[in-house]
């Protein structure tokens, strides 16, 4: 083109300074911030559509099969539910300051939110793993391989129904409760353990000083993430632990 | 010349000032939370968890179902209007959210009706045929309830 290298030079010089995080197809850091999380919350949006097919699942199985799902839902510790419960609200608590500390631009309280949630997030998944592997010991697992013997029943199943046996509960299809106990929660830990396969990289990121009141939107859509696992599990929780 | 980010000035409504923190740097992007509104979701938060515990242990029937979904649904809300900031968002993405949400409510309304309409046909066959669990091969089944022939 017929433009001289002194003249492109002088037109840029006239230009307002870009910042160096705004990529080169937005106009400002405002436009990328709002771009990026309306895309976020279009994909929040898809992840709750996901997540309904196996809670339709559970309601067409709980539907036609209340009793199986009844006896079932003793082999569920509420407690350790519960436990997990107050767990992912704290780091939901944690993943929120987060937020506000990289708007503030206060970046010790950022480094110490962000390890804060994915400690969260790891003991949650410690948790689970407690339950899992009981679960798995006993024999309460997916399908036909459900068998749990008599001596291994929860302590309360015993006192309300001392008739039942574990031949019954097997001819009920209690395998299936357990396929979709495992699916569901088995499905939201993945989503745990990406979050905090995020929250490692937000760490290093927040540990260089990436983040600023202007830039920070990976901290915000990363945090709208863990809010909707968190949304979940305040889902699953009351349907998988305590159901009457 | 004008800025090209916006900062909002939320502080000020109808002329007084509000008695939060005036939080944000200039130019901050977004809604800055107090820490005290965070405090005080997570403690809502907590004590319906608390009561959604206590709530199962009362035997109330099939409302046992509706409080426990409804405390999630309230709890659920909270998270979204004050954690993921869709109180202070852009509308539009309160309304992606809301759409998501009622697509949910649709697809699991319209496959529990028809779930459920087949159920008496079900009941109706177990009753004039014999049917032990285990069994799987039967080759007289699918015939005896079919109306019409």
């Amino acid at each position: 083109m017929s433009t001289s290298v002194a003249e492109q030079e002088t037109s840029q010089e006239a230009l307002p300074q870009r910042p160096k995080q705004l990529a080169m197809h937005f106009d400002t850091l405002h436009q990328q911030f709002t771009t990026g999380k309306l895309a976020m919350w279009l994909f929040l949006g898809q992840e709750l559509l996901f997540f309904t097919g196996l809670f339709t699942a559970y309601a067409v199985y709980r539907g036609n099969h209340q009793e199986m799902f009844h006896y079932a839902h003793y082999f569920l510790d509420w407690k350790l539910g519960a436990a997990n419960t107050i767990v992912l609200l704290t780091s939901s608590l944690t993943a929120a300051w987060s937020v506000r500390c990289a708007q503030l631009e206060q970046r010790k309280g950022l480094l110490i939110t962000l390890a804060l949630t994915f400690l969260c997030a790891g003991a949650f998944m410690c948790i689970k793993y407690i339950e899992y592997t009981h679960k798995i010991h006993i024999g309460a697992v997916w399908g036909s391989n459900f068998g749990v013997p008599l001596n291994e029943f929860p302590e309360h199943l015993r006192e309300k129904y001392p008739d039942l046996t574990p031949e019954q509960l097997q001819q009920m299809g209690t395998g299936s409760f357990f396929a979709i106990y495992f699916c569901m929660t088995g499905l939201h830990g993945i989503h745990v353990l990406v979050g905090m396969a995020l929250y490692v990289w937000l760490f290093i990121r927040a540990l260089r000083g990436s983040f600023n009141r202007k830039y920070y939107g990976a901290v915000d859509n990363i945090a709208l993430y863990w809010h909707i696992v968190d949304i979940i599990w305040i889902f699953l929780f009351p349907l998988l632990y305590l159901i009457g | 010349m004008s800025l090209p980010y916006a900062t909002e000035e939320p502080s000020v409504v109808q002329g007084h000032v509000v008695h939060e923190e005036h939080e944000g740097l200039p130019g901050t992007i977004g809604h800055v939370s107090s820490w005290k509104s965070l405090v005080k979701v997570l403690s809502a938060l907590i004590f319906l968890t608390v009561l959604t515990v206590a709530v199962a242990q009362l035997d109330l029937g099939r409302l046992n179902v509706v409080g426990a979904l409804g405390i999630a649904c309230v709890k659920a809300s909270i998270v979204a209007l004050w954690f993921m900031h869709l109180r202070y968002d852009k509308r539009f993405n309160f309304w992606i959210f809301i759409s998501s949400v009622a697509f949910v409510a649709w697809m699991v309304g319209y496959i529990l009706f028809d779930s459920t309409l087949y159920q008496h046909n079900i009941k109706e066959y177990r009753e004039t045929h014999e049917i032990t669990a285990p069994k799987i091969h039967e080759h007289d089944g699918g015939e005896g309830h079919e109306s019409g022939e």
